[in-house]
């Protein structure tokens, strides 16, 4: 700390990330302010930002309030703080820099405590590991650890109230910067490239919705769903505008309580979100149900997946690694999205199924783990093939965890579904024959992990994989030629529903 | 450029934590148990040892391990306890 020449702090008032302006006189009417003037680029005022995050929960509780003053645009302040974990008041400064010219800094990050009379009280400029821990003493009136890490000391980066004139016109003329590469910068990605959300972009996805209208709070981390938000989650994923109206009912159906998202979210099992698609919005906007239906290939099954956890992982903050505790993940969980061959498949479709008219245009979310290819090529009665689809599902979760205690859909190709046509098989009668078929004793399941039904049993009793038929649920899709089915792996103890939401045109 | 972000930035400030008490004994002490697997023989150790330092217990059990808490039995370890102790477990 050295000695301060200026006794009042300056006031300012700057824009806050929160909204609105805010002035210095309001951060200290309860309390004593640490400022710390930072900058996004300047490594050390990142490391400061980490550090002293940590910090923030202790400082509040002793009434001290944190202000970070960036020399940066709102949104880049916004989004350096989020990166280092810092949770404090956050205001941008504008250039020409003139808060950091009063405060007379010559290089970020500075670190400036301001008492409650308005006084300046000590300044550290750069990383000071020991200033700092006295300068927050003397804010705290008691100590609080400042880490003890490497380094210890590290100095800042020039103020860019410093520069010159010619300097700064280059930094208002832009970087220059790749905007793709700006979407990995600003962490708007699931790690493949993206669509940059620009205004016009976001707007044209809007189609005159109202950008600020809400569908409620995304979880785990509970950013507000505006539209203009899902419409920014749609533009990064690739959607055209009018694959919109499916993204926004998938979205309504994601956030409907009964899905559980929140556990989804966070669980450390591989679990994605799978939209199923019927109705006639399937042709109007390309969504594809035939070859290659699982992807990739088609823009629409693409991106609708994608947006749909874009919004999950940067709305809602469940990114893998952070809030997204997954061991492993799964590659759907960038994203699936398929049609259902209403079409081929001799069945009802599965909205009409889930109460809706065949007319209807319907957005089907279920909790699932990634797909399982099913091969057979060679059963030539409905029996036989029923249970070789019912089998390749034993394993899931578990070879042992019987009964699995939640669904499974079944993605049925149109050459096995032709087989169950020809022998007049209803679903119920497939669902009933796969649920018998797929049964164990339980003395066979008692080893490694098993469930507290099988512990209980005794080792004669059959034990079927699922608690009922209608735990098996089937759609239909898939190329005209080729044996392969698929079963999604299950999605365990969260207590989640299969949700339905139209597809509304209107604005 | 001006680009829309998906990210919710209003920034929340952290609820400060609760004062911490000097001592165990004649505390009352909230066990929670999130219904997960082995989460009971946890909070059994755990209630053993606090009672070894002279804290009262009472127990609780949630609906599911996979959603939040209701209110009803946040407002019960509020209303009954000096302190909480979920048991996670698997």
């Amino acid at each position: 700390m050295s000695d301060e020449v200026v006794t009042a702090a300056p006031e300012f008032e700057l824009e806050s990330v929160a909204g609105g302006a805010m002035r210095l006189s309001d951060l200290r009417s309860d309390g004593p302010v640490l400022v710390l003037f930072v900058a996004e680029e300047c490594p050390t005022s990142a490391l400061t930002l980490r550090r002293l995050g940590r910090l923030v929960p202790s400082l509040a509780a002793a009434g001290v309030t944190v202000a970070a003053v960036f020399e940066d645009p709102l949104e880049v302040a916004a989004r350096t703080a989020r990166r280092a974990g810092f949770a404090a008041t956050l205001l941008a400064e504008p250039p020409p820099y003139d808060v950091s010219r009063a405060y007379e800094l010559s290089s970020v990050p500075t670190t400036v405590l301001v008492g409650r009379d308005g006084n300046l009280i000590g300044r550290v400029v750069g990383w000071d590991a020991g200033a700092l821990e006295e300068l927050i003493e003397e804010a705290c009136g008691a100590p609080v650890a400042v880490t003890q890490e490497s380094p210890m000391r590290k100095p800042g980066c020039a103020a860019k109230s410093t520069y010159d004139a010619q300097t700064l016109r280059l930094l208002d003329a832009g970087s220059g910067q790749d905007e793709l590469e700006e979407m990995f910068e600003r962490g708007w990605t699931d790690g493949l490239p993206v669509i940059p959300p620009t205004r016009e972009r976001v707007e044209a996805m809007l189609g005159g919705r109202d950008p600020a209208a809400s569908l409620g709070e995304v979880p785990p981390g509970m950013g507000e769903a505006t539209l203009e938000r899902v419409a920014a989650c749609a533009v990064l994923a690739g959607c055209r505008p009018d694959y919109f109206p499916v993204v926004l009912a998938a979205a309504e159906a994601a956030l409907e309580p009964a899905f559980n998202l929140g556990g989804q979210a966070v669980t450390t099992q591989p679990v994605g979100q799978l939209v199923i698609v019927n109705g006639p919005v399937r042709d109007t906007i390309g969504l594809n149900g035939a070859m290659g239906a699982l992807g990739p290939g088609w823009r629409a099954n693409m991106t609708i997946g994608r947006a749909v956890r874009l919004l999950v992982s940067l709305t809602g903050g469940g990114f893998p690694g952070r809030l997204d505790r997954a061991a492993l993940g799964q590659p759907g969980k960038v994203g699936v999205c398929v049609a259902e061959d209403e079409e081929r498949s001799p069945w009802e479709p599965l909205h009409v199924e889930r109460g809706f008219d065949r007319e209807q245009s319907v957005v089907t979310l279920v909790a699932c783990d990634a797909p399982l290819s099913i091969s057979d090529h060679r059963s030539r009665s409905p029996e036989e093939l029923a249970a070789v689809l019912g089998w390749a599902a034993a394993g899931a979760w578990s070879t042992n965890w019987w009964p699995l205690g939640t669904r499974s859909v079944f993605v049925i190709c149109p050459e096995h579904a032709e087989l169950f046509r020809k022998h007049r098989w209803d679903k119920r009668r497939l669902r009933e024959a796969m649920f018998t078929a797929v049964r164990r004793p339980a003395g066979e399941l008692r080893w490694g992990e098993t469930t507290p039904h099988v512990e209980r049993a005794r080792d004669e009793e059959p034990v079927t994989k699922w608690t009922s038929p209608d735990d098996i649920v089937l759609i239909v899709a898939g190329g005209e030629a080729g044996r392969f089915s698929a079963v999604f792996g299950p999605c365990l103890g969260m207590n989640d529903e299969i949700i339905s939401r139209e597809v509304r045109w209107t604005t | 450029m001006d680009y829309v972000s998906p990210f919710d930035e209003r920034r929340r400030t952290p609820e400060p934590l609760a004062p911490r008490p000097d001592e165990l004994r004649g505390a009352r002490v909230a066990l929670l148990d999130i219904n997960k697997r082995c989460g009971d023989q946890f909070l059994d150790r755990v209630e053993a040892l606090l009672g070894d330092h002279g804290a009262h217990t009472f127990r609780l059990v949630k609906e599911t391990f996979s959603k939040p808490a209701g209110p009803e039995i946040i407002r019960r370890i509020a209303d009954r306890g000096d302190l909480a102790v979920e048991g996670l477990a698997d």
